[in-house]
């Protein structure tokens, strides 16, 4: 009896499917196993009897509503991602022009300013432009009162300058 | 364009280009033509009206959104047939119909059935009708494991080598073959008219 993988081989070999070396080894074995021949028919014959033979369905619904359900289908995926595929609109016009107009403009204007005022554009840190905010504690006094009645509180700063 | 185009008369090459530009119209007609075939590859693989509804036209929405990907190196009937194919084997997966290769393997391990199977013919020339003899060939494939009339179909009827079986079902070649060995012979002893008890 033939193993299994020389079955399968001599399938392959009736498919098509095995190259030239092993179908030479595969032709060589049918002229000499009797048990082979037979099978290979019997594949060959069922192949035959299947190819074109299939049963043609018709589906079992009409072409209207068969073909609504696709519509609707189709309109619910479009609408649930809607810019997949599709560009960004492009903006109108005068946005395209003005967009870039603008931004010149604004350039334009901020160096005017910086060549006219120099002294604006030194740099906010410079040390000869500091100032410092001084707070003499010692010189003043505070009072403060709270009344809990109305829940409010009265502090009294007195900087004791004449 | 699109208005002067004479839909039910205009080629499949031309309905696409007019559906790729948006011309929801051609789509229609496509779809009206080659439903029944969709619709047919879907049943065959399920067996089951709903089921093969449902994927047929899940099918078609995927097609119009990839319509684009359609380059026509294959016809679109081809191409179509293709995405139904895919959502079919996605869904046998899911609903785990289609069996992991271990289990397929132990069978192997064990001994399988079609080994031992004596050698049948199966008369094609048996004064059967056409469509008498479609029905039994049908009747016949219903009665395979979900695994053993994929592989069938997709060889026999859709014309797929081994290769690309493996990589559509994801086993390997060897499974592939085997499978394929088993449904033929399986097919065989239906065909000849023979009831053999204890045969998946």
């Amino acid at each position: 009896m033939i193993n299994h993988q020389t079955q399968l081989k001599l399938q392959a070999y009736l498919d098509g499917e095995l190259p030239p070396g092993e179908a030479r080894a595969i032709g060589e074995l049918l002229a000499c196993e009797a048990e082979a021949q037979p099978l290979l028919e019997e594949l060959k014959a069922t192949r035959a009897l299947l190819v074109g033979n299939e049963l043609e369905l018709k589906l079992p619904e009409t072409r209207e509503f068969y073909w609504s359900k696709i519509q609707r289908q189709v309109e619910r995926e479009e609408q649930r991602e809607p810019a997949v595929d599709a560009p960004a609109p492009a903006p109108p016009w005068w946005i395209r022009f003005l967009a870039p107009a603008g931004a010149l403009a604004v350039l334009a204007v901020l160096v005017l300013i910086a060549l006219r005022s120099p002294e604006r554009s030194q740099p906010l840190l410079a040390s000869d432009d500091s100032h410092e905010i001084e707070t003499p504690l010692e010189e003043t006094s505070s009072f403060s009162f709270r009344s809990e009645a109305a829940a409010m509180t009265v502090v009294w700063v007195d900087s004791h300058r004449e | 364009m699109s208005r002067k185009l004479d839909y039910p008369s205009a080629e499949d090459e031309v309905l696409v280009r007019a559906a790729q530009k948006g011309d929801m119209r051609a789509f229609e007609e496509l779809v009206a033509r080659h439903r029944d075939k969709i619709y047919a590859r879907a049943f065959s693989m399920m067996r089951n009206t709903e089921e093969a509804i449902d994927l047929s036209q899940e099918a078609w929405v995927k097609a119009w959104q990839r319509l684009n990907q359609f380059q026509g190196t294959a016809s679109f009937v081809t191409w179509m047939t293709r995405i139904v194919i895919n959502l079919c084997l996605d869904q046998l997966r899911k609903l785990k119909r289609l069996r992991a290769e271990s289990i397929e393997q132990l069978d192997e391990d064990l001994g399988g059935v079609e080994r031992q199977m004596p050698v049948v013919t199966p008369n094609p020339t048996e004064r059967l009708e056409r469509s008498e003899l479609r029905l039994r060939i049908d009747k016949a494939l219903g009665q395979l494991s979900y695994e053993h009339r994929t592989v069938l179909i997709l060889h026999e009827f859709e014309d797929l080598e081994y290769k690309e079986i493996a990589k559509r079902m994801g086993c390997s070649i060897g499974t592939v073959m085997s499978r394929l060995f088993y449904a033929r012979r399986k097919m065989a002893v239906l065909l000849a008219g023979l009831k053999r008890d204890g045969l998946r």
